[in-house]
């Protein structure tokens, strides 16, 4: 055998022909086989089929990437979008009914970290995937959640697309009010006690991107008091409606003239559902209904 | 007369069988999903890996059985510490053991307990609390190696109350997720994914079932007072010792593995009372029996009043214990 060769093959093929052969098929059998593993993957079927989502908002995104009809329990609060209301109701987010959720058979349930952890626990005993999906505290994270969501069901495309579409618009929003002033916002959660949105919550956020300053944001805990809102004086109350609660805490502020939101009846009533569970399209749709309150003179 | 009062015990404890095992099957029969009992036997022999089974077998059997062991185990409790105290309000949680197991699972919840050391942090925490703030009455209570009931029965009234409102401080400066998990566990359910915890449940209550039984005889004598007792020959502080001991641990496991549910260690025990007489041997027996169908058709109708959601088992043993005691209280002369 020789040494060295040619490249010509037949009989007189040397070792070093062999052992560059022998590397190609392996390089070649490995690609192969990660390509498979990559590609293959996502449309197998591994992907979920029927899912139980525990949380509105998962059930909400599901149907924008069109994963509508793999939905086959979902909680008592998922409205939206209205063919949601039709689905089987397995609990509410906190407490879910097991025995509901095994009869659907799902090989997907999307829980929230409020749900029952015994539950969830009993549930990953009779092998059924559970995801707990964080909760988003900023847009950013609400887009995590959404890309994470459609990676579960192989449509992180769509999922991009929409993401691309709602970072665009809310850049568009930002520059459009950049020279414009910032007004103090007073965000009224809860009326006994008086609660407010901390930093760490959607509703900052949202009064960040549509120009505001949120005055509950160096609130240690979300409990805030009367006498320091009248104290701070915001420029603007808005009030996230919990039935007619809404209106009556509006009267109340209205009795405070000291108060310049008071004075200016810049007090409003926001709808607690977008407010507290949106998707990346509808935080860039509650941030343009800031805009027109934050910005009305302008 | 003997052998008739025999006879009369043996009817009350074939019928309160025959009432449990009726619950059972009724329990196992209802819930959220229908299933038809008849399908029961052909799913135990071929229906494995199919939803039905798993519903019943593994969803609605560890509840009941569970449900057992925690409802037995509480009007056990409850019998026996009635019996010390000769006092009808007394119950398994005048003590003092509810209020500590519920601190001890907060404070675990709060500093992250079960993320860092699993689920079986939280029933561990709950006993841990529990046995501390027995420790801690007894302790303080006893005096040369005497308990006072009267002394016992108030510091672990008191330290109840000091308890609860621990509770709270911590439930007012903790973050929203954590209130949750503190809000489920002082409602109590008896949802429990371990089995092994539901087993260990069992064993235990099934065993402190067997061990009051022992000081049943002695439990008649002390319902004369202590001092009759002593002279009839019972040796009163041993006995006094021993009801505390095997009342505390039993309160405090099924505490532990289901958290605060109320109200069936105190109506039971009465209710009994009403039905069977005085005599601990017979009443204890009754008491677990019942006891354990009583927490069992509470919890089927906490599971499928308002279904798919679930009530609080505790929202039903109030209101259902609490209406047929006062129901048979008005109906018959009782006094305790």
């Amino acid at each position: 055998m020789k040494v060295f060769c040619d490249w010509s093959g037949g009989k007189e093929s040397c070792l070093s022909c062999y052992k560059a052969m022998l590397l190609a098929l392996f390089t070649l059998v490995f690609f192969f086989v990660s390509f498979t593993c990559a590609f293959s993957f996502p449309s197998s079927p591994h992907l979920p089929r029927r899912i139980v989502s525990l949380i509105p908002t998962v059930t909400e995104e599901l149907y924008l990437l069109g994963a509508g009809d793999k939905i086959v329990g979902v909680t008592v609060y998922c409205q939206r979008p209205p063919e949601a209301q039709t689905k089987e109701k397995v609990g509410t987010v906190i407490d879910v009914n097991i025995e509901k959720i095994i009869e659907l058979r799902p090989n997907l349930v999307i829980a929230s970290p409020l749900t029952d952890h015994k539950q969830i626990r009993k549930l990953r005993n009779l092998d059924i995937e559970v995801k707990i999906f964080p909760e988003a505290r900023d847009f950013d994270g609400l887009c995590k959640n959404f890309v994470t969501l459609s990676r579960l069901l192989g449509r992180e495309q769509k999922a991009e697309e929409i993401v691309q579409k709602a970072r665009i618009e809310l850049g568009a929003i930002k520059n459009a009010i950049a020279g414009f002033a910032k007004s103090r916002v007073f965000v009224q959660i809860g009326a006994n006690p008086l609660f407010t949105a901390k930093r760490d919550s959607f509703i900052n956020d949202l009064i960040e991107c549509a120009g505001g300053i949120n005055m509950g944001r160096d609130a240690k805990t979300g409990i805030y008091s009367r006498e320091e809102v009248i104290k701070r004086n915001p420029e603007i109350i808005l009030i996230v409606t919990m039935g007619i609660v809404g209106e009556k805490e509006k009267e109340v502020w209205l009795r405070y003239k000291t108060v310049t939101a008071a004075k200016n009846r810049s007090i409003f009533t926001v709808d607690s559902y977008s407010v507290c569970s949106p998707t990346p399209l509808s935080f860039v749709e509650t941030v343009k209904e800031f805009v027109r309150i934050f910005h009305a003179q302008q | 007369m003997h052998s008739s009062k025999i006879s009369t015990w043996i009817w009350w404890t074939f019928f309160l069988v025959v009432l449990l095992l009726a619950v059972v099957f009724f329990s196992l029969a209802v819930g959220a999903v229908d299933l038809p009992l008849r399908k029961a036997f052909f799913l135990l022999t071929e229906g494995r890996g199919t939803p039905e089974y798993a519903i019943l077998f593994e969803v609605r059997l560890p509840r009941v059985l569970l449900g057992l062991a925690v409802g037995g185990g509480l009007a056990i409790s409850g019998v026996i510490l009635q019996g010390m105290f000769r006092n009808p309000l007394v119950e398994p949680y005048t003590l003092g053991i509810s209020g500590g197991a519920a601190l001890g699972v907060c404070l675990n919840i709060v500093t992250g307990g079960p993320n860092v050391l699993g689920p079986l942090a939280t029933p561990a925490s709950g006993f841990l609390g529990a046995a501390c703030i027995v420790f801690m009455v007894y302790a303080i209570s006893a005096r040369k190696g005497a308990i006072r009931l009267s002394r016992l029965l108030l510091i672990g009234v008191m330290v109840s109350f000091m308890a609860s409102s621990l509770i709270m401080l911590v439930m007012a400066v903790t973050r929203t997720e954590d209130l949750h998990g503190i809000i489920f566990w002082i409602m109590g359910s008896l949802e429990e994914p371990n089995p092994s915890l539901i087993k260990a449940a069992l064993i235990i209550s099934i065993g402190g079932m067997i061990l009051s039984f022992f000081y049943a005889v002695d439990l008649n004598a002390l319902s004369l007072g202590e001092e009759d007792a002593f002279h009839l020959g019972v040796k009163v502080e041993k006995v006094k010792k021993a009801i505390f001991v095997i009342a505390s641990l039993l309160t405090g496991c099924c505490v532990a593995v289901t958290g605060i549910i109320g109200f069936v260690g105190l109506v039971v025990p009465h209710l009994m009372r009403l039905l069977v007489g005085g005599d601990h041997r017979i009443l204890l027996v009754a008491s677990y029996i019942s006891g354990a169908a009583f927490l069992i058709l509470c919890d089927t109708v906490a599971r499928v009043v308002i279904a798919p959601m679930e009530l609080p088992v505790g929202v039903i043993t109030g209101l259902v214990g609490g209406g047929v005691f006062i129901y048979a209280l008005s109906r018959k002369s009782y006094s305790f």
